[in-house]
């Protein structure tokens, strides 16, 4: 059994890792936002009613709509798969505070059971895109170490959060913690952090394609 | 010269690139190269993937790479400080260089598919065209781009066009507009000052395919339109999208706007051509870095408006044929002008069948980016291009409609290597086509229209017209229609024969068909060029397509005096001999005055 002091430690430990990202994260952002952005100042194209907002707005909710990409229209079973990765994600961060401020919200068989379907299905998808990884001729020839060990990484993190949610104290949980605090401090420095771009990139594709009509995306009929 | 970086030699080239690449990074084009995750949805997204099943370089996440591994390697702090982990690499030689021109200039066509279809919103066809920009700034691009960039630099017009052979084509354009209106009135207006409209055209126009000229004339005089071309600044086309180099860009589209502005026209209306719309419309401003004072618009928008006004009447009888409608990508992924066409279409067409997938999803011609003018690249151009075939092939349509030079191009490429016998056209031809024309209540007294008839047969007496084509029906027909008009006929049905005979009989003008077996019209009509006895005989170059002039123009010797495109009727080959003839006789008089 871990004692309640290493125990407190690694929550602890999770916690500080958090306060580190959040620092490196600033930083990055600072780099990132010190580039100038591009001026548009072309009059508005195509239909009257799209707009630069319009497009940004479009293009930054597009992520909930898998009917937008037919990238993402035609392979309907990788964007579940997409989502049951992000929402594993959201499971294990929001685990890490739970479990020390909220036993008992944890404890809920309702949560736990949530934990576990999102937590499960994560690492399961996190197995399929290890595969994918490494046996996709076009992933394969596109992947760096970076992007291997980051959903290595993950995959491992989510088996580890499925049991530490049903093992108060124990072993599983206290490994849980210190990987949670591996997990943070590698993130901004990987291509996890892609996250803290993906609004920028996604708003300024948008205010683009919005003020030249084409987004939001209109298809004629029947696409092939 | 090299330069010593981290204990490595880098050439000078990849030097001077490199600082282009950090002069020209800005967040959006940043957030794109930190934005990628690998996840590779982009992939079958691109037709060159598609043909090219299992080739991993040309998948779009794997192109946009080669530069992401240079900007994480020179300024990205986690590629810099373990570059192997993310996978930075720089560049460091010339050969480094070379490598990086074969995938961005021939392996992209910059369509921007795989762009709208990123979840992580990234737009590689922006940064791929940063890349080009960073090789043109070192002299590392396809030769094709280097002509086209050069001529665009120093004449003003991509294609060398000069002023006078524009003016020229203008004013014979003009000619020919005021015989078949038979009116007068009907003119193309050159630097008029205050006009509604000030019309630009892509300079093809007046090489390849001046029927688009004729065409767009003829809407706009039936409009009643207040319209004006230039005469300088009048090429809206833009190699500088191609290319990746602003400061072209900037320079082409500020000719443009500054001759509307010297003339103080109301707007400006770019003619037929998707990356022209694209660079004038949308991207010059920004490269030009000024505020543009006037409108600007497509002329597909302008001719829809003219018949929705009821300023023109067109009817859709006249183009019955079955059509399809091609999405330039320029056009529609990167200005959003895809409804338009299409609302176009069903009013000038009466059999209009849509193409899947369409407007911003649609696939590239294969021929964008510049493609058409890197010989180099072709084979994987055309190899590329069944992705398009198939899209074709399965609308069933005769002809497909596009509104972009550079679509007709590479479709009529594609149509060709995979024998679909489709035809390629654009919307203006169409609208023309479907002009309802007010007939003149003339009447005209019997005894003069006898007059007419005879001074027109008297009009070829005397001349001697070597026909030169290997298929006999237009053979036949054209020496039936100019004898009748009083001519004496000679006839060869191949190049050597025609050369033969031209340089004996000494013919007052040669027409002279494009397509032959054997030595074909372009060997013709350059070897009566260089031979000083039939260097003066004026041609008519007769073709099926239109696209084939380039066996002419891309000859340096003097252009032909006139171009009919087939089919031929009885009144358009008369028209053109007979201007021809004149020319010829009013040059030689103006010869005759100056000696």
């Amino acid at each position: 059994m871990i004692t309640p002091e290493a125990m407190h430690l690694a929550e602890s430990m999770a916690h500080y890792a958090l306060i580190v990202m959040a620092i490196v994260y600033t930083l990055r952002l600072r780099w990132f936002l010190g580039f100038a952005a591009g001026k548009e100042r072309q009059a508005p194209t195509g239909a009257e009613d799209t707009t630069p907002k319009k497009g940004s707005m479009y293009s930054l909710m597009n992520i909930a709509m898998p009917w937008a990409m037919e990238s993402t229209r035609k392979k309907p079973f990788f964007y579940m798969q997409f989502v049951l990765f992000h929402l594993g994600v959201v499971s294990g961060i929001t685990l890490s505070f739970t479990i020390p401020f909220a036993p008992e919200f944890t404890a809920s068989p309702v949560v736990h059971l949530l934990f576990k379907i999102f937590l499960g299905a994560a690492c399961l998808v996190g197995f399929m895109r290890i595969i994918r990884r490494m046996t996709d001729k076009y992933v394969r020839a596109i992947s760096t170490p970076d992007d291997h060990f980051a959903v290595w990484l993950l995959t491992v993190w989510f088996g580890l959060a499925f049991f530490a949610t049903d093992m108060a104290g124990g072993w599983m949980q206290y490994i849980y913690f210190w990987m949670t605090m591996f997990f943070l401090l590698y993130v901004p420095f990987s291509k996890i952090s892609h996250y803290l771009y993906y609004p920028f990139t996604r708003w300024y594709i948008g205010k683009t394609m919005g003020r030249r009509g084409v987004y939001p995306i209109r298809r004629g009929r029947v696409a092939g | 010269m090299s330069v010593q970086t981290n204990g490595k030699q880098r050439s000078h080239k990849a030097e001077m690139a490199l600082k282009r690449m950090k002069s020209k990074l800005n967040r959006q084009v940043v957030g794109s190269l930190v934005g990628c995750v690998h996840c590779g949805m982009c992939t079958d997204s691109c037709h060159y993937v598609q043909t090219n099943p299992g080739d991993v370089t040309y998948a779009p996440a794997w192109k946009a790479d080669r530069l992401r591994k240079i900007f994480k390697r020179e300024i990205d702090w986690t590629g810099r400080v373990f570059p192997w982990w993310v996978g930075a690499k720089s560049v460091f030689s010339d050969e480094d260089l070379e490598e990086l021109k074969d995938i961005a200039f021939g392996k992209c066509t910059n369509c921007r598919r795989c762009t709208i279809n990123c979840p992580m919103g990234v737009d590689f066809a922006t940064f791929n065209r940063m890349l080009r920009g960073m090789l043109v700034s070192v002299g590392v691009m396809p030769e094709g781009v280097a002509v086209v960039s050069k001529d665009q630099w120093e004449i003003g017009n991509q294609m060398g066009v000069l002023k006078e052979d524009y003016l020229d084509t203008l004013e014979w354009m003009a000619d020919e507009m005021q015989i078949e209106l038979d009116d007068e009135s009907a003119q193309i207006p050159i630097d008029k000052k205050n006009a509604n409209v000030v019309y630009s055209i892509n300079p093809r126009e007046v090489k390849y395919d001046p029927r688009t000229i004729s065409d767009a004339a003829k809407i706009f005089h039936m409009a009643g339109e207040d319209w004006t071309m230039p005469s300088e600044g009048w090429d809206m086309t833009n190699f500088g999208l191609f290319s990746g180099d602003d400061d072209l860009g900037g320079a082409v589209a500020g000719m443009l706007y500054d001759k509307v502005i010297e003339l103080k026209g109301k707007k400006l209306v770019i003619s037929e051509c998707g990356h022209g719309y694209r660079s004038t419309r949308c991207e010059g401003p920004n490269w030009a870095k000024k505020d543009v004072p006037f409108e600007m618009e497509s002329s597909v928008i302008t001719m829809l408006n003219y018949i929705k006004e009821g300023r023109i009447k067109v009817d859709k009888s006249r183009n019955p044929q079955p059509v399809t409608f091609h999405d330039s990508c320029n056009n529609a992924r990167s200005c959003g002008l895809f409804e338009e066409p299409r609302e176009l279409l069903q009013l000038v067409c009466e059999d209009f069948r849509e193409m899947y997938p369409n407007r911003a999803e649609n696939y590239c011609c294969t021929g964008g980016g510049g493609a058409m003018s890197m010989s180099e690249y072709a084979g994987r151009r055309l190899k590329s291009a069944k992705v398009k075939a198939d899209q074709l092939k399965a609308t069933g349509a005769e002809v497909v409609v596009t509104s972009c030079h550079n679509c007709v191009d590479g479709l009529s490429d594609c149509i060709k290597h995979y024998e679909l016998g489709m035809e390629v056209t654009q919307l203006v031809n169409l609208v023309a086509n479907a002009l309802v024309i007010p007939e003149k209540p003339v009447v005209v007294p019997v005894e003069k229209e006898a007059e007419k008839v005879v001074a027109h047969a008297e009009s070829l007496v005397n001349r001697t017209i070597l026909i030169v084509d290997d298929e006999p029906d237009i053979l036949t027909f054209f020496s039936t229609v100019l004898e009748d008009n009083g001519a004496r006929i000679l006839t060869a049905t191949d190049g050597e024969e025609a050369v033969e005979l031209a340089m004996r009989e000494q013919p007052d003008l040669i027409t002279l068909d494009i397509n032959m077996p054997g030595k074909d019209g372009g060997w013709v009509f350059s070897r009566l060029r260089e031979e000083k006895a039939t260097s003066q005989i004026p041609v008519c170059i007769i073709s099926g397509k239109p696209e084939l002039r380039r066996l002419i123009y891309e000859r340096s010797v003097p252009p032909p005096e006139g171009y009919v495109d087939k089919p031929v009727d009885e009144a358009m080959l008369m028209r053109n001999v007979r201007k021809i003839l004149d020319l010829s006789k009013r040059d030689q008089t103006h010869s005759v005055e100056s000696n």
